[in-house]
């Protein structure tokens, strides 16, 4: 984990100073809401249905426990004693005042942590694998770049006025848990051909209005030129980026419209021209940054009877062992997925009290680390199998063991029109009504592995277009309505949802849902997932189902 | 007459301004003058030859090499902010002093608020024309509201990596 | 008919315009028949700048004899959020709630458009 030093905190610190005069200078009227909406949105301060909502920078996903307690803290005190994990893996508060926004700001600095770059035109919060460090299949630990990259493009002077927001996803390993194919840049480390290290370039993904995946740009760029080939893509971006139209400024319609080779050409000509050396990081910095995420494991037994002994007499353990447990790189050792998933409550959101059982759990089992997935669940990635039954019972005691990972319940929703200024229709009831659907764990486990993605708005922060069932919340004179894809994909074998038909109101939702799953147990062969099966059958037999009652 | 701050050697102040700027349509009046790119190309080598010191005002969407052949004659490039929010003037600025070498003035006219200041100054610029209220004092403080930087720009200032290796 | 409403600057509560002042529950809000009377009252309040945020006007509809905000959007600003019963305006129940929580007729919601342009 790395830890600020001086340096950071002094950083942090100026920039709390700074929000606190800005907003005193706001609420004396010396500055109008007009000038003063950009600076509260660099602080990551919305101002949503109810109240402000403040969306807090979780740097590649990671946490300790101490800052984790804190975030439970802040929202016991300045909010309704809930927080909301995001699809970016951040943490969104949705009833926070202004006047306390500055106090909140000190808080959060207190542990490393602020809100800086969570909204705004500029270069957001990174995502990584939330595996990292933990998983037997990276290449190297992608929290050393991503960190490279948080410091880099922190209050970066040129590029904090982009055409647009701009997302970078950073993984190295084989498996893309950071959907890197739907962010403006994703990074995939690969090895060369003489053993040296280097990043697949990958640049115009997004979803929104026009969603694209991303193009590869540069099939091997070495690490230690990260940064300065970064730069070079924004400056071409920057440059050349649409300002004219609010729709048509992310990167991803500037490589579509020059074509992926033509951009890759303008990024190279940029960086032939320009001096790495200035921009990439000297070895003794990525050395330095590098031993902050040096983990070191105990040499332990691949095999726990501890964990055997329960297994085999508690099925309820056994299923959360198939669904939430994953294989850890270092024998003995395991990573445990949380899910705040469970039927019937709201997507990503936990309370305070939920936060500091995880944070108890991060400190005591996992090496005081947790993590945030972009699923919206937390992980604990390095508890020990004789510790499992410990950890298991803990959650269970908190309602953070659903046994649901990747499954049809585990459900991504954005906030939607329960809070956000910005949403159609609600995203969070169609959710919980589906999974209530599916609430038995056996029924769930026995559907497999199918991603239910659910957006209020065409923004698709809920990335509809990647589920493998995508739902998009649309307005119709008033009334909510839902089109439903189906086929999307955001992992290593992304693809973009294709249409089901006409959007089917809010109260036939839930049950449209389960008439695909329906095709789907009836279809499918051998173990294909549902994903599998689509991609066989195509969409006809899934439309024939919803939209039978209309024939 | 907009306000002008020139910041020299870390010192802010307010300055008089003895460019006068000329929009297309105008006649072009005596003395110096900040003129157009498009006019600059048309009539810079005439005004230049009469002895007096042109600057040229460059909008968002231009592309700055178009003046690279005449940056050693050309006395300030004004890069204009049509909205606080076009950033396109942060590379141009970066551009015109770490690629092409340019010693002149590089000042910021249009919508320029106290809350680009440091980005500005980090990226070249040395005189400004705010829109805002903000005086001397203000747009210094603004520039040194953080104590360090994460990364090399065009201005002086020794980024983290460099500090932390001291 | 139509209702004025706003988010207080310093915590971002939803109000409603009542005779030149704020007020947190719909029920309470002054409504306006009156086009004229209606855009007078939006540029007083927009004169308050360090009051409220960005007043704007929403269209009502009739529903069993109440006024009630056409949008659902409108309708989910004077209550709170449908996931969280407790939470919002909406915690505080009453007749006036439930009238609300139960009016039909919501509508497309309008001059939602200005809200997500930069």
């Amino acid at each position: 984990m790395y830890r600020y030093d001086t340096l950071d905190k002094e950083f942090l610190a100026d920039r709390a100073l700074e929000f606190r005069q800005q907003v005193a200078r706001r609420l004396a009227g010396e500055i109008t809401e007009d000038q003063f909406k950009p600076i509260r949105l660099m602080n990551g301060l919305y101002l949503q249905l109810h109240a402000y909502m403040l969306r807090i920078a979780i740097p590649y996903g990671t946490l300790t426990s101490t800052k984790l307690r804190k975030l439970a803290y802040i929202a016991r005190t300045y909010d309704k004693g809930y927080g909301h994990f995001t699809t970016r893996t951040n943490l969104q508060l949705h009833w926070i005042k202004l006047k306390d926004a500055p106090e909140i700001l000190d808080h959060l600095a207190e542990v490393e942590m602020h809100s800086m770059q969570t909204s705004g035109n500029v270069i957001r919060n990174i995502t990584a694998d939330p595996y990292a460090g933990a998983t037997a299949d990276e290449l190297d630990d992608p929290r050393v770049w991503s960190e490279a990259i948080r410091q880099w493009s922190t209050l970066h002077p040129e590029f904090s006025f982009l055409p647009r927001k701009f997302k970078i996803a950073v993984t190295a390993a084989a498996k893309d848990r950071a959907a890197t194919r739907i962010y403006d840049i994703g990074l995939a480390m690969r090895r060369g051909r003489d053993g040296e290290l280097g990043f697949e370039v990958m640049v115009g993904g997004g979803l929104g209005r026009t969603p694209y995946l991303a193009a590869t740009i540069r099939e091997f760029l070495p690490t230690r030129h990260l940064l300065s080939y970064l730069e070079a893509i924004l400056r071409v971006y920057n440059r050349h980026g649409r300002r004219d139209n609010i729709w048509k400024a992310r990167i991803k319609v500037l490589v579509a419209s020059l074509g992926a080779e033509e951009f890759a050409r303008q990024v190279e000509e940029e960086w032939g021209k320009s001096d790495h050396s200035r921009v990439d990081l000297p070895d003794h910095e990525l050395a330095r940054i590098r031993a902050s995420f040096a983990g070191t494991f105990e040499t332990l037994p691949a095999a726990s009877e501890t964990l055997e002994a329960r297994k085999a007499a508690d099925p309820a353990f056994a299923r959360f062992l198939r669904r939430n447990v994953h294989p850890h790189k270092a024998p003995g050792y395991a990573i445990v997925d949380i899910s705040l998933k469970e039927p019937g409550e709201t997507p990503g959101d936990i309370t305070s009290e939920q936060m500091e059982v995880v944070a108890d759990l991060g400190q005591r089992y996992s090496q005081d680390e947790i993590r945030v997935n972009y699923q919206q669940n937390l992980l604990l990635p390095h508890v020990k199998l004789e510790d499992l039954p410990a950890v298991y019972d803990a959650l269970a005691a908190a309602r953070l063991a659903t046994p649901n990972i990747d499954l049809v319940s585990d459900i991504i929703a954005c906030p939607g029109l329960d809070y956000c200024a910005l949403a159609n229709a609600r995203a969070i009831p169609v959710a919980q009504q589906i999974a209530e659907r599916f609430a038995d764990p056996a029924l769930a486990e026995e559907v497999g592995e199918l991603r239910v993605k659910i957006s209020g708005c065409i923004n698709a922060c809920g990335h509809h277009h990647v589920g493998n069932i995508g739902i998009l919340g649309v307005d119709k004179k008033g009334e909510e309505f839902y089109q439903v894809t189906l086929g999307g994909s955001g992992e290593g074998d992304a693809a973009l949802g294709q249409m089901l038909g006409p959007a089917l109101p809010a109260a036939k939702v839930a049950e449209a849902v389960e008439q695909i799953v329906g095709v789907y147990l009836r279809e499918r062969k051998d173990d294909e997932r549902f994903l599998d099966t689509y991609r066989r059958t195509g969409v006809a037999p899934f439309k024939e189902a919803v939209y039978a009652e209309a024939h | 007459m907009p306000k002008l701050i020139k910041l020299h050697q870390g010192q802010a102040s307010l300055a008089n301004d003895r460019f006068t700027q000329v929009a297309d349509e105008e006649p072009l009046p005596g003395g110096d003058v900040i003129i157009s790119l498009t006019r600059f190309q048309a009539e810079g080598d005439r005004l230049l030859s009469e002895g007096r010191a042109v600057g040229v005002r460059v909008e968002a969407g231009e592309e700055i090499e178009g003046l690279v052949y005449d940056l050693p004659r050309v006395a300030v490039v004004a890069l204009a902010f049509p909205k606080f929010r076009d950033g396109r003037h942060y590379t141009n600025a970066r551009l015109l002093r770490e690629r092409f070498d340019y010693r002149g003035e590089v000042r910021a006219v249009g919508d320029v608020l106290r809350e680009q200041a440091m980005f500005m100054v980090r990226c070249g610029f040395d005189a400004f024309e705010p829109a805002d209220d903000s005086g001397p004092d203000e747009w210094l403080a603004a520039t040194r509201r953080f104590t360090h930087v994460y990364q090399r720009a065009a201005d002086t200032r020794e980024p983290a990596f460099v500090a932390r290796a001291e | 008919m139509k209702a004025l409403t706003g988010n207080r600057l310093t915590d971002g509560e939803v109000v409603f315009w009542k005779a030149g002042a704020w007020v947190e529950r719909f029920a309470d809000a002054d409504l306006f028949d009156d086009a004229a009377a209606a855009e007078a009252a939006e540029a007083d309040a927009k004169a308050q700048r360090t009051v409220v945020v960005d007043p704007y006007l929403i269209d009502l509809v009739e529903s069993s004899g109440l006024w009630a905000p056409l949008s659902f959007r409108e309708r989910v600003r004077a209550l709170g959020p449908t996931n969280h019963p407790h939470h919002g305006k909406q915690a505080e129940g009453g007749s006036a709630i439930e009238a609300l929580q139960n009016a039909a007729g919501a509508a497309r919601s309008s001059g939602r458009v200005k809200l997500i342009k930069r």
